[in-house]
């Protein structure tokens, strides 16, 4: 299999990614800590005055409609959540590779980070629905990271989109991570699970990473997780939150019935659910992206 | 005039569009009315609004059996003849993601209901552009009457 990129290439562009900064890896860690304590959280939001202001900026959005303007951080913190946070705080954190044109899979700047709010969105509805046993922002965050590769192998993949479809179309490819291995020799998800593991993000995120597309590999701990985001990524797709040319071809696992306690009716109610959050968080969290 | 999921709306003048898009599994029902020179079109994201009568009732356009008279009520108030007569439809989206079992066939269903609903109305799609594994934007034009759509990676079509 003759590949059109060297894989020290895309390697060599991880390595150069930025880290993150440091206040989105230790939000990351300690809300993923069942035990954490609320003034730790507002202790990391304090020392950062970037994603101090953007709190802010946040909450007293339209979107929160609050009566009064918020000033003080703790009530900030506490009016919007801990997932918000958490999200406001990866999209400051991350924002070079969110931000980004996908022009790869010929998406447009701000598709990654529509269709990332999208799927954590869906990923904790189905948490809360389906009873996996892992908490529901956690779902979120996964969601908000788990295509994170695609923003470094985008660079890689120009122009490749057309004929990608057609080899799907005539069934020589089986989906769009099969595209990406035949045309890279990697795909969106390895590529993220190195970029993870550089950012020291914690196990349960790498594996969402890692494994969104074949939930049924991820380790038995993690499993019913990752398929709560492997569902939650599919519906983002059906609800028109793609990232360009990939979008739907991606296959789903129907073993997710062995994890996750869902109907069809709850998949409707989802679906309701998602639309009418996704609304309300986009305006809220639309931050640098237009949304 | 953009539709965002669950919108519907009406166009007359000169010179305007009625636009929605990336629609995934939800359904684009596009009515044009030759005689009024207009063009209606919802964005439709589930089949029936008994999940939700409150939702039916406040975002009609969000469902197939709440959306369709919802639209046909709104040409009609702007000079349709009543109950569909004269109108041709045309129908977009409806597509699903890799799923060789149908488990989430929310695509299709959306479809199904669409036409059913039309069916009461004694109306049939005139052309449609539905189902496949990919997402549709879609853009009607008041001077031309055509239905053109596009979708990332493929060439612009028109149905
Ligand atoms: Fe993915
Ligand atoms: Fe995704």
């Amino acid at each position: 299999m003759s590949t059109i990129v060297d894989p020290a290439e895309i390697l060599k562009s991880i390595e150069n990614t930025p880290k993150m900064s440091a206040s989105a890896t230790e939000l990351l860690s300690l809300t993923g800590d069942p035990n954490h304590n609320f003034c730790d959280v507002v202790a990391i939001v304090r020392n950062d005055s970037i994603l101090t202001a953007r709190v802010l900026k946040t909450v007293n959005s339209a979107a929160f409609s609050l009566m009064q303007e918020v000033t003080s951080i703790d009530r900030a913190v506490s009016f919007m959540g801990e997932k918000m946070l958490v999200g406001v705080a990866l999209e400051v954190a991350t924002a070079h590779l969110f931000d980004k044109k996908l022009e790869g899979y010929g998406g447009e700047r701000g598709d990654l980070w529509r269709h990332d709010l999208r799927c954590a969105i869906a990923s904790e509805e189905i948490t809360k629905l389906a009873g996996t046993g892992f908490s529901k922002d956690l779902a979120f965050t996964g969601g908000i990271l788990h295509d994170i590769g695609k923003s470094i192998i985008s660079d890689y993949l120009k122009n490749t989109a057309e004929g990608a479809l057609l080899q799907i179309e005539e069934g020589a490819y089986a989906d769009y991570l099969d595209a990406e291995q035949n045309l890279l020799g990697t795909d969106h998800t390895l590529v993220g699970e190195t970029l993870a593991l550089d950012w020291k993000l914690p196990e349960p995120l790498r594996q969402v990473i890692r494994y969104h597309h074949q939930p049924a590999e991820a380790s038995d701990e993690y499993r019913a997780l990752v398929y709560a985001v492997h569902l939650g990524d599919l519906l983002a797709m059906m609800g028109g939150s793609g990232t360009g040319a990939d979008n739907m071809h991606y296959t789903l696992d129907e073993r997710y019935k062995d994890y996750l306690n869902l109907s069809n009716g709850d998949m409707e109610l989802i679906i309701l659910n998602v639309d009418e959050a996704y609304e309300k968080a986009s305006e809220s969290m639309a931050g640098g992206t237009d949304a | 005039m953009i539709l965002g999921v669950g919108d519907f709306g009406a166009v007359n003048q000169a010179g305007e569009e009625v636009k929605t898009f990336a629609l995934g599994s939800c359904v684009a029902v596009i009515f044009l009315n030759v005689k009024t020179r207009m063009v209606g079109m919802a964005h439709i994201a589930l089949p029936d609004s008994s999940i939700n009568t409150e939702k039916g009732k406040t975002k009609p356009g969000y469902f197939a059996n709440t959306g369709i008279p919802a639209l046909l009520d709104l040409m009609n108030r702007m000079g349709c003849a009543a109950g569909g007569v004269g109108m041709s439809v045309k129908l977009a989206g409806g597509a699903s993601i890799m799923d060789p079992n149908n488990t989430f066939n929310i695509g299709k269903r959306n479809q199904l209901a669409i036409k059913k609903i039309l069916w009461r109305y004694h109306l049939g799609a005139l052309s449609m552009d539905v189902g496949g594994n990919f997402s549709r934007t879609v853009a009607v034009s008041v001077d031309t009457g055509k239905v053109l759509l596009s979708s990332p990676g493929k060439k612009d079509w028109e149905i």
